[in-house]
């Protein structure tokens, strides 16, 4: 019998993973297995939940102030920053790549899902736009991303050739828009660092025409990012948090020339 | 802090909202200290695990879905497996038997009553169904059970705590997570 197969036995397993006794090698198995099967990963966090009441039973610490300046320290990378400041995490390149991949390779997370869904729904409306000797064959090179609201819900999607000069943007949710701001797309890099493109009209299907190449502003980019700015302003740092967030992906076969 | 406050908060920590992270941490923290610190009885250690998990939600919680539906259930399992895997490296693995230097072969047999306390945590007020269906357990599984959870004690580690055969032990939580799932059922 294929353990992995035998849903008793990865119950038990994720038992004993969840309480603790699975030690040693095994422990570190487990996780790696875990890792690349969601059924496991599910029925580890089934158990969490039945588990989770006991850590309810335990007396609550006092916390001082000093842990919540190191975790700021090394979340917005300054205690010292004021809210409005430029404020994007800083991740090593390695971690932020390392979270992309993750999120579009592994098998069931919410961001690859949806970007799955997304670009379902995307394609066939840019389809128009489109070169048509490859209209038959597929999509020419592009990036697209797929841009959630903050309450996880698909926001944005966003799209341009990759030597195209215009980026189309589909409002999939609207959300408010204060009057005297605007919406500001900005790529976001492998260390985190924002870019700016530009401000984004209003309406529901609307474009940005760039300066040059898009293969020249999103080549490194690993997110897209959408904050709100004051109309007319050309920001060199985004306001943050962001309306929208998500993922620019590049969609083609070859890998991209070294640069 | 109930779950759709939680759900909220952590929406926005995947925009980046500091405020929703220092919201989270405010809400969580007490509770989610004393996990790591029952486990690790280091207060240090204890806060550099709750550290990292708050700074990984920051960086990650784009890219953990299930975060999203179970939040404290998620955000408990991630200190404990945190606590534990530092608990190991700390205290490594000692075995049942060992030989020592004057050539003859030892093993902890000394029965330990260090469990009671959490049989105490146990019958605290509580309507949550898992504190009844432990309670349905025989004593010394029950004991073993707790103390894997608040203690990351290992099957080595609780057969030389509870004194018994490392085989009635490993058959003990076997048992016992087996009637704990069929009492408990598909988690709500």
């Amino acid at each position: 019998m294929n353990w992995r197969d035998s849903s008793q036995l990865r119950d038990k397993l994720a038992a004993a993973y969840a309480l603790g006794t699975l030690a040693g090698p095994a422990r570190r198995r487990f996780e790696a297995v875990m890792a690349s099967d969601p059924a496991f990963e599910r029925a580890v966090s089934d158990w969490n939940r039945r588990f989770e009441p006991l850590a309810r039973r335990l007396p609550t610490q006092q916390v001082d102030e000093a842990l919540w300046r190191r975790i700021e320290q090394r979340s917005f990378g300054s205690a010292s920053r004021s809210e409005g400041e430029s404020a994007i995490a800083p991740l090593k390149s390695l971690t932020r790549w390392k979270r992309w991949l993750d999120a579009l390779l592994s098998p069931a997370p919410a961001a690859a899902l949806m970007a799955g869904l997304m670009i379902g729904i995307v394609l066939p409306v840019s389809w128009p736009l489109l070169d048509p000797a490859t209209q038959q064959t597929e999509l020419p090179e592009s990036y697209v991303g797929v841009l959630a609201t903050a309450q996880g819900r698909p926001g944005m999607i966003v799209s341009s050739r990759r030597h195209g000069r215009i980026v189309d943007l589909k409002r999939v949710a609207d959300i408010p828009v204060p009057a005297g701001q605007t919406l500001y797309l900005w790529v976001l890099d492998a260390n985190g660092d924002p870019g700016a493109v530009g401000a984004v009209p209003r309406g529901t299907f609307v474009r940005i025409e760039l300066p040059q190449e898009a293969e020249q502003i999103f080549a490194k980019a690993v997110e897209l990012g959408i904050s709100l700015e004051a109309v007319g302003a050309a920001p060199a740092v985004p306001s943050l948090p962001y309306a929208y967030r998500g993922l620019c992906g590049k969609l083609w076969r070859a890998a991209p020339p070294p640069r | 802090m109930d779950v759709d406050h939680l759900d909220d908060l952590l929406a926005r920590i995947a925009m980046q909202d500091r405020r929703a992270l220092r919201s989270l941490y405010e809400g969580t923290v007490a509770r989610l200290l004393a996990v790591a610190s029952r486990l690790l009885d280091d207060r240090a250690s204890a806060e550099d695990v709750v550290q990292d998990m708050f700074i990984t939600v920051w960086t990650r919680a784009a890219q953990l879905p299930e975060l999203r539906s179970h939040p404290m259930a998620w955000l408990t399992a991630m200190v404990r497996n945190r606590s534990i895997d530092a608990l190991r490296r700390k205290r490594p693995e000692v075995p049942m038997q060992w030989h020592g230097s004057d050539g003859e072969t030892h093993q902890y047999d000394a029965p330990d009553s260090s469990g009671s306390p959490l049989d105490q945590l146990l019958e605290m007020q509580s309507d949550d169904q898992l504190a009844g269906c432990l309670g349905a357990l025989d004593d010394e599984p029950r004991q073993a059970i707790l103390l894997a959870y608040f203690e990351g004690l290992t099957h080595v580690e609780l057969a030389r705590r509870l004194g018994r055969p490392l085989g009635t032990v490993k058959a003990w939580v076997r048992r016992s997570l087996g009637q704990l799932r069929e009492c408990l059922g598909e988690p709500a």
